[in-house]
């Protein structure tokens, strides 16, 4: 007996497609570029992987300590450090066009006219099979305003990359936003092609010995575990307002996590932080998702994305849901 | 050997420094014989069932035990996650990750090696030490605790390796830090080695800049950052290098110190 489909289509409104053959995508910032995992895992089997982010320029990223652990998770501050996007474009694409497995790449900028300079750069480098929109930057336009805590600034990115690249267009969300249904319908209506939610959340932690944040840029954000049911609420929410795919993140570190995400209504996950944990977990939820849902009697994936909201009638492009109808 | 992921199983424990244990745990066969001074193990600090502490904790392997395919390193449970791992018994499982990092090295023409250790980070200088006398190179090991009961014992060093002590309380060998000994030495070394608190490599950074001519002899230092992956990918455990940011868990743990931007 062949086991339920798990392959989705990311972007069913593109002609470019991002179809993967699971849903399992290790998130951006957690996967480097992918070598990184190359020894200890086939990364090939993977339904995609996000590219950690990158910005117009070299950025060396945010002075130690840029991490510390925190109960069932951790507060990162990177600062994306990264090559900038003419090193990016010579060293990594290259390897990934010979990869088999989808690279979607992340990228983030501080203006619109930034994110337009990348999007339309990347849009003809081969070996890269979507973009993902980091709008949790600052808009120094806008004082600093976050792009995804305002609908307005977040549909004029979206709107902005959508007209300079036919690439599949993820636009990943920010929890600090006030009403995260209407920024990921902001986006849907500029043009993105799916979601993915959510980034980390702004937190802190203070070193009483010192009297001082222990992050060297003092806030950092938070992922891990103790985020999940906060993520898992807004895939709930996000998934009745829009009708583009959602990848859900936050927190993911088994198939139970997975599945919440599913039932919330995401057609896609995304493993963070339990990667740097467990650089297997990635592996074990593409075995054991099939296997689950052949136990449960389900043909395919699409018979559980969203299945935890009644109202929910998921019109997402699982690819097998079209093929079990046949 | 590109670093793998494997059960192990906590072979011996034997109190030292203290409140420190070196524990004993098993490898997958052929790591005892590859591993370098200055590589890691990255363990995660907790059992099934729970997620906290989330992270995995990385040690310097102490001393290679080939003919039992095990390495020993030094816990001090000054944390959650040391804590987890001090508490385990015989027997008890640990999820490990490794080998990871790049070690030290010891120049060919080196004859003379200075190891200034603090602490737990006397682990990767104690397996340093056992491969330099077994080179036929001296040794002279500098070490610094709180008290004299929380020194190595020197049981654990080769017995040709000279071995000189500091405390902060004066209980045992010179009162003060073991970086005011370091100077004497530095005529004499060839090379310098250095593991432990990030202050002690600022402090001897400081003590011996009058001392080095033209840099010699040179500093590795191992950097004992906190860490989230082990594989750079996170780049969470980065150090300021005059290179630009360097990834301490696959580019180091060990710098050359004048190399470190301060």
């Amino acid at each position: 007996m062949t086991l339920p489909d798990i392959s989705v289509d990311l972007a069913p409104n593109n002609p470019r497609e991002l179809r993967l053959a699971n849903p399992v995508i290790p998130a951006s910032g957690c996967f480097g570029y992918g070598q990184e995992y190359a020894h200890l895992i086939d990364v090939q089997r993977l339904g995609a992987f996000v590219s950690k982010g990158i910005t117009p320029k070299p950025r060396s990223g945010n002075p130690m300590p840029r991490i510390v652990e925190t109960p069932a998770g951790m507060l990162n501050a990177i600062g994306l450090q990264n090559p900038g996007l003419r090193d990016f474009i010579k060293k990594y694409p290259p390897i990934w066009n010979d990869w088999t497995v989808p690279v979607i790449v992340n990228i983030s900028a501080e203006t619109v006219e930034d994110f337009v300079e990348m999007a339309a750069t990347l849009d003809e480098v081969p070996g890269i099979a979507g973009l993902e929109v980091n709008v949790s930057c600052p808009n120094v336009n806008a004082g600093g305003f976050c792009f995804g805590w305002d609908a307005d600034m977040t549909a004029e990115v979206t709107r902005a990359v959508r007209a300079v690249t036919t690439l599949p267009v993820i636009v990943k969300l920010s929890p600090g936003a006030i009403d995260i249904v209407e920024i990921a319908q902001a986006a849907e209506e500029a043009g993105a092609d799916a979601v993915s939610l959510i980034n980390t959340l702004v937190g802190m932690t203070i070193d009483t010995r010192r009297r001082k944040p222990i992050l060297a840029n003092q806030t950092g954000g938070l992922s891990g575990p103790a985020v999940k049911p906060v993520a898992v609420r807004m895939v709930y929410q996000v998934a009745q307002g829009v009708s583009i795919p959602i990848v859900g993140l936050g927190g993911i570190t088994s198939l139970n996590d997975a599945l919440e995400f599913f039932m919330a209504g995401a057609s896609a996950i995304q493993v963070g932080t339990a990667m740097f944990v467990q650089p297997t977990i990635a592996m074990d939820l593409i075995d054991q998702l099939p296997v689950w849902l052949q136990q449960q009697g389900c043909e395919s994936l699409a018979d559980i994305i969203g299945s935890a909201n009644p109202r929910f009638r998921a019109k997402l492009a699982v690819e097998s849901a079209e093929s079990a109808a046949v | 050997m590109p670093p793998k992921l494997f059960q192990s199983e906590i072979l011996a424990i034997e109190p030292e420094l203290g409140d420190a244990s070196r524990v004993t745990i098993s490898v997958p066969a052929g790591m005892a014989n590859e591993v370098r001074p200055g590589q890691f193990v990255h363990i995660l600090p907790r059992g099934e069932g729970t997620l906290d502490p989330l992270l995995r904790r990385p040690f310097s392997v102490m001393r290679p035990r080939p003919e039992n395919q095990s390495v020993d390193i030094l816990v001090r449970p000054f944390g959650r996650g040391s804590g987890w791992i001090a508490r385990q018994k015989i027997g008890a499982s640990l999820d490990v990750l490794g080998l990871l990092g790049n070690g030290f090295s010891i120049n060919p023409s080196a004859r003379n090696l200075l190891m200034v250790a603090g602490g737990v980070g006397a682990a990767p200088l104690v397996m340093l030490s056992e491969e330099a006398v077994e080179k036929g190179l001296n040794v002279t090991f500098l070490m610094g605790g709180a008290t004299a009961a929380a020194l190595l014992s020197p049981s654990q060093l080769p017995e040709s390796v000279e071995y000189v002590v500091a405390t902060d309380d004066g209980s045992q060998g010179h009162h003060g830090f073991v970086t005011d000994l370091a100077p004497n030495y530095v005529p004499w070394a060839d090379q310098v080695f250095t593991c432990g608190p990030e202050m002690m490599f600022r402090s001897l950074r400081r003590a011996l800049e009058p001392h080095r001519l033209h840099r010699k002899p040179p500093i590795q230092v191992s950097m004992e950052r906190s860490m989230a992956c082990g594989i750079g990918a996170c780049l969470g455990c980065v150090v300021e290098t005059k290179k630009g940011m360097s990834a301490s868990c696959v580019d180091g743990p060990v710098y050359d110190l004048d190399l470190i931007d301060w």
